[in-house]
Parts: C-alpha cells; structure tokens; sequence
C-alpha cells in the first residue's frame, strides 16, 4: 500500500538523520557552548514536528481525493449527491481513526506492551454477539435489527456496562493486575464468540445473510444522530481522561517508576483502562468490528515518530489512522468497486504486520 | 499518629531507646511492620529506625523479607499492619507527589525498552516538581546529573542501546536530578560485573558523603554492604534479626546465624570483611 512505502522511506531517512543530528549534538556537549545545546535540542523536536505535518498534509490529501475522485464535475446536482453521501462517511472515517488510535496508543502504554491491540478486550466480538442475538430472538425485520439508531443505543448500554463491569470493577478486585486485563480480554472473547456461533448454527439461512452484512466494519449509512451522540460522547471521555493522559509519559516508565515520580498508579490506570475499552465501545457501536485497526496504527506511528512523547504519538496514530481508513474506503469504492470491504484489507495488511513485528522484535 | 503522640518507648536503634532530643537524627520510624501473602507473614512486625545523612544496607538471605520491606518503606507496595513514620507523618498521609520531592525509590525492574534518551530519562526525575513542562531551574538540574554521573557523552542515546552498567548510571542520574534528601535503592548491584558493581557501590557513597543524601539499600554482597555502608539491617525470616554500625552486625557469629554457612572475618582498610566457604 502506498502508506507502508512511505513509511518505510521516512523511517530511513529519519534513522539517517538520527545520527548525523547526535554528531552534531555531541560536538556541541563537548565544546560546552549553550547556544549550540539549546539549537540541537530543537533540532530533534523539530524533525518531529516536520514528520506529523507531513503526516497531516498527507491525511489531508487523501481526504481531499477521497471527497473529488470520480465526481462528475458538470452536473451541480450530481455533485451535491456526491458530497451529500461522501462527507458524512468522511466524518465517521475520520472520528474512528482518532478514537482507535489514540485508544491504541493508550491502550499499549498501560499494559505495558506494544503488540497487543485494543481487540483484545473484548468489544469486537461483544458487538458481534449482540447483533447475532437481536436477529436470533427478534428477527431481521425487527425494529432493533433495522433503526440504526436504535440498535446504536443498544449496543452502546450493552458494550458500556460490561466495559464498566469488567474494567471497573473487575479489575479492582484483581489487584489491578494488567496481565489479568489480557486474561480476561481473552476469555470474554471466546466467551462471546462460541454463544454467537452457536446462534448462527440454528438461525434461519436467510436472516444469518441478512446478519453478516452488519457484521464487518462500515462507514455507509451511518446517521448523523449517531455521528453527533458518537462525537460528543469521545470528547466528554477525553476532557474527563485528561488529567490521566498527561501522566502517559510516566505511567510508560512503568509502575515502580510512576510512583516513585508521585503518580497515584493505580487510579490512574483503571481510569485510563475504563476510558479506552469505552472509546473503542464508542467506535465499534459506531462503525462496527474495527478495532484491530489499532495495532497497525499505534505501531507505524511509534516507528515513524521514534518517541515516548504521547501527545505525538496519539497525534501521528491518528493520522496514520486516517491515512489507512480513508485510503483504503478509496480504493474500495472506486478500485474494487464495493467487492471488498475495507475491513479485510485492514485485518490482512495488520495481520502481516503483526508477524512482522513479533519476526523483528526478538532482539529487545 | 505517632508522631502526635509523645515518643514511645518502644523504638529503639540496636535496642537502645531514642530519647525525643535525638530524634531529629532519624527521618524514618518503622514501627511492627507486617506484610502477608496467602495468610504467611513474609515481613512479621518488623520494627527500625532508619538515621539521617548515613548508609544503610539491609542484608539477609532470599525470602527473608528485606525488598519487600524496602517496598513497603516507600510506598511500592501497601502495608498490612503496622506504621511508618517519615518526618513526622504517617506515609500513607503523605500526598504522593510531595513524598516523591522528599524521597527517591529505584527497584530493578524497569522498563528500558522505551525509545528514550539519557537525557530524557533524567528530565523525568524532574516530574515531581514541574510535571511535564521543564522550567530553566529542571534543565540545569538535570545537566548538573548528568554531568555528575559522568554520562554527557551518552546523553543522546537511547537507554535501550546502553550496556547494563550505563544504564544503570543513567536512572541513578534521573535519581539525582529528583534532587530529593532520601534515596532507596532496591539491589543496584544486581547484574552488574565487579567493576560496574564496585563502581557503584562508589557512587553510593559518594551520594551520601558528597550530596549528603541517606542512603538505604537492599544488597545480596554483604561486602559491599560492610565496605561502603555505616549500618547494618539484617533480616531473617521475615524479622530483623540484627541492626548496628558495621562493626557490630560483621561478626563470624552474627553472619553464621544470619546466613546459616561458615564464615571468617577479616579486616581490610579497617573495615571487616568476610569471606565465606
């Protein structure tokens, strides 16, 4: 895909510059000049700078093709059709990438590890059970299965009060061990998953097709009282979150060092727990099965940026985000022409990936 | 509290009670400290006092409870029972960001595998005071640890690609840049060679002597601990078995008690040294 060659190119000019910019720094430690130090110093944190704006210019470009291409300019009521349907999933594809990657970013830093991945807690295969249940107890035709707004607000009560059960108060009682967190992720998602196969063994053949479409990922068809309920609700989750998100470059030295450094630990990782497993809820309510999403993005972003910094990781993710989820609706739309869905591009490209970091961080 | 109440009797350094105008020697009162897993008391009332501006090594054999306390001192890990007195407050009422300008906590599991330079580590001994923004007071702080620790040339490098004894000068240098009176360090000898081990138990010393900071430690090499420390803790079986100046705890019969193996005592440098067989 064209984000993985750029990736991989700015990731060798950046290493290049890494050493000629630690030369530089060297020699002006050792002529102990002030001025030089202060330079240098500025030198790094600019490169940083440089990489998120072309990340941003890149997302935005592809944003930009995403809202022109294929639009057929002459006719002024074509184009407004066009922009009327395309700006909403612009929106949605948008809102998904900054929750899944920041949730990600968060999501890492807490456990502790960089290749796990959001999905591990559960929501994807709860969102899936609960949709399979509605068409198993009331049919396809019912009004839960049809009113996207309804089954939005289902799924969102649903997803929430397990991820407040399980992550609140589960984890509580297990000490805040983040290791059970990935345990009970785990369990929870076979859990889910054998109830929702089994529901699919004895459903009627036709409501089981009806049901698989609402089962990948989608960006069509979202109403703007789900865009709206979806947006406000991250923005609450991330202003009541922010003081925890702060302590994000702390909280990664690990536990022994937080608190040595006066972090309450402890709080601040259930809190910062609870607020990732909502904002993924919030995500995959809206969109549907997403979240492994986040393990590429979260990744790319922390090998391009090469920092512990979070503001810019969760920035550079979400942009990555972007980038993936946009380009890749592109070429759905108008390459493969609707016959892919974009979530298997996003499980197939990650899934490679996924081998590729586990064959290439041994050496750590 | 006890530092409300008038000074109780009971503690008591080596056994000797502390009269109320020597108290201000002490900075730390450890009073029947108990910590247990699974209904077994792996620190069972332990009891000490820890004194200003010295090195104190706490020694025993494995299991005998000296991390464990060493965490429980410094609010790692949550008492069971008993009480810490730390400059006249309980610890648990201290706010956690106040006790971490006061007191320094450095364990051996950290994580290093973080794209972090030196000279980022050490600004982060600066969070308790300026969070995440560095005033021009934290950037001298934190050259003058740096400098300290002798690291300028490493100062760019990330501490993934550090050897095992640079890295552990590194955090020792975030440690410094905490700028705080009292520093707890849990085995900082532990996986290091002779001459990255000698090199620190120097540090060490000169940390207390030179900065005049309190030094507590917990060592496995009781020569070290004999070597660079004033005083000894010996812990066994979750109790502190013995607690004096070095003179005091380093003796054949006290070591032979405390560690269950023959030993000989000998004097280097008018230090008592052992040797074990």
């Amino acid at each position: 895909m064209n984000t993985a060659g750029k990736t991989a190119e700015s990731a060798v000019s950046g290493a290049a510059n890494t050493a000629a910019d630690r030369a530089v720094r060297t020699a002006a430690y050792a002529a102990g000049n002030t001025a030089a130090k202060t330079e240098a110093r500025r030198a790094i944190s600019r490169r940083n700078t440089g990489k998120l704006l072309l990340l941003l210019a890149f997302a935005a470009l592809v944003c930009i093709l995403y809202m022109v291409v294929g639009v057929r300019w002459g006719n002024e009521k074509l184009v407004a059709y066009a922009m009327k349907i395309r700006t909403p999933k612009l929106i949605v594809m948008v809102i998904t990438a900054f929750a899944i990657g920041a949730a990600s970013i968060v999501f890492q830093t807490v456990i502790g590890n960089t290749i796990v991945t959001p999905c591990l807690l559960g929501m994807n295969s709860l969102y899936t059970l609960i949709h399979t249940a509605v068409v198993f107890a009331a049919g396809a035709g019912s009004l839960l299965a049809r009113n996207a707004n309804v089954s939005f607000v289902v799924d969102l009560a649903i997803m929430g009060a397990v991820a407040t059960i399980v992550y609140s108060y589960l984890f509580r009682k297990t000490k805040n061990n983040v290791l059970y967190v990935l345990l009970i992720g785990t369990v929870l998602t076979s859990f889910f998953s054998s109830i929702q196969t089994t529901m699919t063994r004895i459903m009627d053949p036709n409501e089981y097709e009806s049901l698989l479409a609402t089962l990948v990922a989608s960006f069509s068809n979202i109403n703007s009282e789900v865009i709206v309920i979806s947006l406000v609700l991250l923005v609450i989750l991330g202003l009541s979150l922010r003081r925890e998100l702060a302590l994000l470059d702390v909280l990664q030295l690990g536990k022994a060092q937080a608190i040595n450094l006066g972090v309450d630990y402890d709080r601040c990782i259930r809190r910062l727990l609870l607020g990732v497993t909502l904002c993924i809820a919030v995500a995959t309510a809206m969109v549907g099965p997403i979240s492994f999403l986040g393990l590429i993005i979260a990744n790319l972003a922390r090998q391009l940026l090469q920092t512990y910094r979070h503001s810019q990781l969760v920035l550079g993710s979400a942009l990555i985000g972007m980038a993936v989820l946009i380009g890749g609706q592109l070429l759905v739309e108008h390459v493969f022409s609707y016959m892919i869905p974009v979530s298997v591009f996003i499980t197939v490209g990650g899934g490679v990936y996924f081998l590729y970091l586990l064959l290439t961080q041994k050496k750590a | 509290m006890i530092a409300s109440q008038k000074p109780p009797a009971r503690i008591s350094v080596c056994g000797a009670v502390v009269p109320a105008a020597e108290r201000k020697l002490f900075f730390m009162f450890v009073e029947n400290l108990t910590k247990k897993y699974d209904g077994k008391a792996v620190v069972n009332e332990v009891s000490f006092t820890i004194p200003k501006g010295k090195v104190l090594s706490l020694i025993g054999p494995n299991g005998a409870g000296k991390s464990t306390v060493m965490g429980m001192i410094s609010r790692l890990i949550a008492q069971d029972d008993g009480a810490v007195d730390f400059e006249g407050r309980d610890l648990r009422r201290w706010k956690s960001r106040e006790l971490a300008r006061r007191l320094a906590i450095l364990t051996q599991t950290n994580n290093s595998q973080m794209k972090l330079t030196v000279e980022e580590l050490v600004a982060f001994g600066r969070f308790p005071y300026s969070g995440n923004h560095l005033t021009q007071e934290d950037r001298e702080k934190i050259d003058q640890a740096i400098r300290y620790m002798e690291l300028d040339e490493f100062r760019d490098q990330f501490i993934d690609e550090l050897s095992g004894g640079q890295r552990q000068r590194a955090y020792i240098a975030m440690v410094i840049a905490q700028d705080t009176e009292y520093v707890l360090l849990d085995e900082p000898t532990n996986n290091l060679d002779i001459y990255h081990a000698t090199n620190m138990m120097k540090i060490v010393r000169r940390l207390c002597d030179e900065l005049g900071k309190t030094m507590i430690l917990v060592l496995h090499e009781i020569n070290y601990a004999a070597f660079y420390s004033d005083y000894i803790c010996a812990f066994v079986d979750g109790r502190v078995a013995k607690f004096g100046t070095v003179e005091e705890v380093m003796t054949r019969e006290n070591l032979a008690e405390i560690y269950r193996v023959d030993f000989e005592i000998m004097e280097i440098k008018g230090k008592p040294l052992s040797i074990y067989y």
